[in-house]
């Protein structure tokens, strides 16, 4: 067989069996029990929690981002393996949400971390997030979701972004290209 | 001893709510007062920027199971930068509540050996609740300027 068609295989595989990190922040936190338990139950589509980002695929950042918190998530996010996936929940981590004017919360999580998917809502009700995961699947089977790809290519702009936020301040910012600046 | 007994210059808000205010030197007697008479439990310190007049209005929060009765200790104190002498030896939980508005509003507190970075991680700007301090123009400024990755 080709190669291209052990990745075929490999992706039906892994979108039947997802692991989540068990790394709850903000108020998403209270909608995963429903959604994990007989409920809704979201195992029959084969996603658990996994207590380790060493072992897991799915990264669902659960609401907004303290930049203290923000810290941490991008320390889980480099210790899961690939291929690895982020849900983005909630209004929060698309542009704050009513933490819009907050100092210490960052405003759009794609910037830090690159996220496949977005789930909108504050909350998001147990069946947008189902939703999300069969569309995550979908995703990966038609191989979409290639985040983590992303993580790798433009490492150096992610970790750039990541410093303005640790360190509060812009200093670092130079323009990517010189001749955006000349046309201006 | 209640409060107005002690104090006969405290204000009663409505029953079980007294308001003293003292200043700023008085505070640890006042306190030291309060404890030995029966308003054991101290709730929390809380400040208040009046940016207008110019100060800091520290609240010094007590309690009593005895009377059911809520103390306020207020001292005002001038906003640049002006400092206030720590009472962390008599209730150690005010360590805490030092912590923290030495942090937010960048009071000095002398005699607490922990005033240092506490919630924030590595702040570089002025402390974040103080009124001067322009959340939104910060935010503007910081968070809404980082670019977006830019893929090619």
């Amino acid at each position: 067989m080709k190669h291209e068609e052990w990745k075929k295989i490999s992706r039906i595989m892994s979108k039947r069996s997802l692991w989540m990190v068990h790394f709850c922040t903000g108020c998403g936190a209270m909608e995963m029990p429903p959604v994990m338990t007989s409920r809704y139950d979201m195992e029959r589509f084969g996603i658990f929690a996994m207590a380790t980002p060493r072992q897991a695929d799915v990264f669902l950042v659960t609401g907004y981002l303290a930049v203290k918190t923000l810290k941490r998530v991008v320390q889980v996010y480099e210790q899961m393996r690939d291929p690895k996936y982020v849900i983005g929940f909630g209004s929060c981590t698309i542009n704050g949400g009513m933490y819009w004017d907050s100092y210490n919360t960052i405003k759009d999580l794609s910037k830090y971390i690159p996220v496949d998917v977005y789930i909108a809502g504050c909350m998001p009700r147990p069946e947008a997030i189902i939703d999300s995961f069969l569309k995550l699947m979908d995703m990966i089977d038609k191989g979409e979701a290639i985040g983590w790809q992303k993580y790798r290519k433009y490492y150096d702009q992610y970790k750039r972004n990541q410093k303005m936020a640790f360190e509060y301040r812009l200093d670092e910012v130079k323009p990517i290209k010189e001749d955006d600046k000349n046309e201006s | 001893m209640k409060a107005k007994e002690l104090f006969p210059d405290a204000q009663e808000l409505r029953k079980g709510r007294v308001r003293i205010e003292l200043d700023k030197e008085q505070i640890t007697d006042a306190l030291k007062k309060l404890k030995e008479n029966g308003y054991t439990h101290f709730v929390m310190l809380s400040c208040v920027d009046w940016i207008k007049e110019g100060k800091f209005e520290l609240v010094y929060h007590m309690w009593s199971y005895e009377y059911k009765e809520h103390v306020m200790l207020s001292v005002k104190i001038n906003r640049d930068g002006e400092d206030v002498v720590s009472n962390r030896e008599l209730f150690p939980q005010i360590e805490t509540y030092e912590r923290e508005i030495h942090e937010m509003f960048g009071v000095n507190f002398v005699g607490n050996p922990r005033l240092g970075e506490f919630i924030l991680e590595g702040w570089p700007h002025m402390p974040p609740m103080r009124k001067d301090f322009d959340t939104e123009k910060f935010v503007k400024d910081l968070y809404y300027k980082i670019p977006e990755v830019n893929e090619e």
